[in-house]
């Protein structure tokens, strides 16, 4: 298993140094630094027009940075581009491959500008199932075929690094959970850096061991998915007499949600608190660490606007 | 050179995947059986008439109508080059519109040439070369691969080329076997001339050459050719500016039909001698079809078009390179 500790004695294989990109006198995207390391699945969660996807593009070398730069396994996007791209396969928004040509065209034309060869082409396809509708052109495919031929041709030539934008985007719960546990997979056995996007929360969750969160082209957040979520962590108290309860726990803040009060406390905190509301006779039924949700908490840090 | 190799075969597959060669073909062939057809009529009616008395009475009618001053200065400068041609041919007694197979091949490049065709079929081969990429969305693919982004452009201008050559070859061999079915084969060897040029309002002679019809039709699809890769490196900046693959062919022919509109309709303008559609029609100008302005030489034209080329690549080259890829 994964172990965030043993972070300190990896090389980074993804380094992203004070990226930033104006246009005209927008400022999309603003000192954004991050790393990401070989093993790991990082998450990028962002709403709608906050800077994500022109920071996926100058990653992988199609936006030039106004400022800061991209190192790919040591290789910088902007000088040593030929090198830095063949660590990465990506997807980058829409899985768009060339539909009047057939899956396995697709991944041949690919594979030609990698040097790879049909013993490539075999394993990628194989690796998301998509071998039995190879010889079909990629017209007729449905958008969880065309999300897995993306991620088929991203895995061409064995990247060290996988960069990929929602690639969840046209699953089917089935497939979203193949592919969550084919990202985990790369990550683990063989230690690929995974880098993705996403705007399912849940998801990313699930999925990933480290999140960053961009906001107006702003770097809010970066850490493990444990950390952000337990650095938010509170107490959950179901009493029988909510307004008596709260007045007597005054001075730890408590905030009402319906029938429960809620106490940004750990729960060693708990036993005096229980023990000084049945002294004043309040009932109280139950006693939970309330665990805070990724949603809650990009929430919290975008100011509510919704994910997208 | 194995990488771009590679890649030269990735756009060959595009092209031929998108259809693109299919409909040039196609497009060649119907209108190259349609052009035999009526050659076979023109050769079937020859047999009853006089073609010296024809020629005459048309030199009478062009002659007449230079009089009456009803024809424009560019228009009235082509009648003038024709009539010079027809008496040429009358003074030598050889009969210009007889058809047979060789004749047939050899003006191929000069009408397709000048009537635009062949520049169309250009633009529908390369108009969408790069715009498509960026139209499908798969430019981000494309340009994330370990492969530099001139290289990438320099494949696709190179098969552009490819197959600007074989749209041309594939034209002489279709219009060979289009003439074949109708008419006569012989005649590679029979003179051919070219070279007439109008002085003042009188075509003068001393230019015209007299070759083997099979070494001035090479040399005639030699211009067509030079022309035709000329073409294609300006269609392939367009291709470059605009995203949409519609908005690069409709600029393509625009400029096609609007350099002809410019040419009939002010050709005291004579600035319009810099535009390059002026100076396509090379094996037009090679034959002794006067261009529309004073002073455009063959070497003019020629290098007109060389400055036209290398100045659209170079942007072209400047612009793939350096631009964003936005979504």
């Amino acid at each position: 298993m994964y172990n965030p500790r043993s972070l300190s004695t990896l090389t980074p294989t993804l380094i992203a140094q004070h990226l930033t990109k104006v246009i005209g006198d927008r400022t999309i995207v603003d000192d954004v630094s991050f790393e990401v390391f070989a093993g790991e699945v990082f998450g990028f969660l962002g709403p709608n027009g906050a800077g994500k996807t022109t920071t996926i593009r100058m990653l992988v070398g199609l936006i030039r940075p106004t400022a800061g730069r991209i190192l790919i396994c040591g290789h910088d996007v902007q000088h040593q581009f030929e090198q830095a791209m063949r660590c990465v396969g990506c997807i980058v928004e829409t899985p768009d491959l060339y539909r009047f040509m057939t899956g396995r065209e697709n991944l041949a034309h690919f594979a030609r500008m990698l040097g790879a060869g049909d013993d490539d082409i075999a394993r990628v396809a194989s690796l998301v199932n998509l071998s039995g509708r190879l010889d079909q052109r990629v017209g007729t495919y449905s958008l969880g075929m065309r999300q897995r031929l993306g991620i088929a041709q991203a895995m061409l030539g064995e990247p060290r690094v996988l960069i990929l934008d929602e690639p969840a985007n046209g699953l089917d719960p089935a497939g979203i959970r193949e592919i969550r546990e084919l990202l985990r997979e790369l990550a683990r056995t063989r230690g690929m850096s995974v880098f993705v996007s996403s705007h399912l929360l849940a998801e990313i969750e699930l999925t990933c061991d480290r999140v960053a969160i961009i906001h107006r082209g702003r770097l809010l957040r970066t850490g493990t998915v444990r950390d952000l979520i337990s650095s938010r962590r509170s107490l959950e108290l179901r009493v029988g007499d909510v307004p008596r309860a709260a007045g007597i726990l005054a001075d730890h803040q408590p905030t009402i949600e319906g029938d429960c009060l809620l106490l940004p406390l750990d729960e060693s905190a708990a036993p005096p608190l229980i023990a000084a509301l049945t002294e004043a006779g309040i009932d109280v039924y139950r006693v939970a660490p309330h665990r805070q949700t990724l949603e809650e908490m990009f929430i919290e840090a975008t100011g509510g606007e919704t994910v997208d | 050179m194995l990488a771009m190799l590679a890649l030269i075969q990735n756009e060959t597959l595009k092209l031929l995947r998108r259809r693109r060669f299919v409909i040039v073909i196609s497009i060649l062939t119907a209108i190259l059986l349609i052009v035999s057809y009526s050659q076979y009529r023109i050769l079937r009616d020859s047999a009853k008439r006089n073609w010296r008395a024809d020629l005459q009475e048309r030199i009478a009618r062009a002659e007449n109508m230079l009089r009456r001053g009803r024809a424009s200065a560019s228009w009235a400068r082509s009648i003038r080059a024709e009539i010079g041609r027809w008496q040429f041919y009358l003074d030598h007694d050889i009969d210009p519109q007889k058809p047979n197979v060789p004749r047939f091949v050899r003006t191929f490049p000069n009408v397709a040439g000048s009537l635009l065709l062949l520049p169309l079929l250009v633009s529908i081969l390369g108009s969408d070369i790069v715009s498509a990429e960026n139209a499908e969305g798969t430019d981000k693919l494309l340009l994330t691969r370990p492969v530099r982004r001139w290289k990438i452009l320099l494949a696709k201008l190179i098969t552009l080329w490819m197959f600007a050559t074989l749209t041309l070859l594939c034209g002489a061999i279709i219009a060979f076997l289009a003439a074949s079915v109708a008419l006569p084969s012989h005649g590679w060897t029979e003179p051919s001339f070219s070279g007439f040029q109008l002085a003042n309002a009188t075509v003068r002679l001393d230019a015209v050459r007299e070759l083997p019809l099979w070494r001035d039709a090479l040399i005639a699809y030699g211009l067509e050719w030079y022309s035709m890769m000329a073409f294609a490196s300006i269609a392939l900046l367009l291709s470059v500016i605009f995203k949409s693959s519609a908005a690069s062919i409709g600029t393509m022919l625009a400029s096609l039909i609007g350099g002809t509109i410019l040419t009939h309709i002010s050709p005291d303008w004579t600035a319009g001698k810099y535009f390059f559609v002026t100076a396509l029609p090379l094996a037009d100008y090679y034959t002794g079809e006067p261009p529309p302005y004073d002073g455009m030489s063959m070497m003019f034209c020629i290098t007109l078009l060389a400055v036209w080329a290398i100045g659209t690549v170079a942007i072209a080259f400047a612009l793939f390179t350096r631009r964003d890829v936005f979504g």
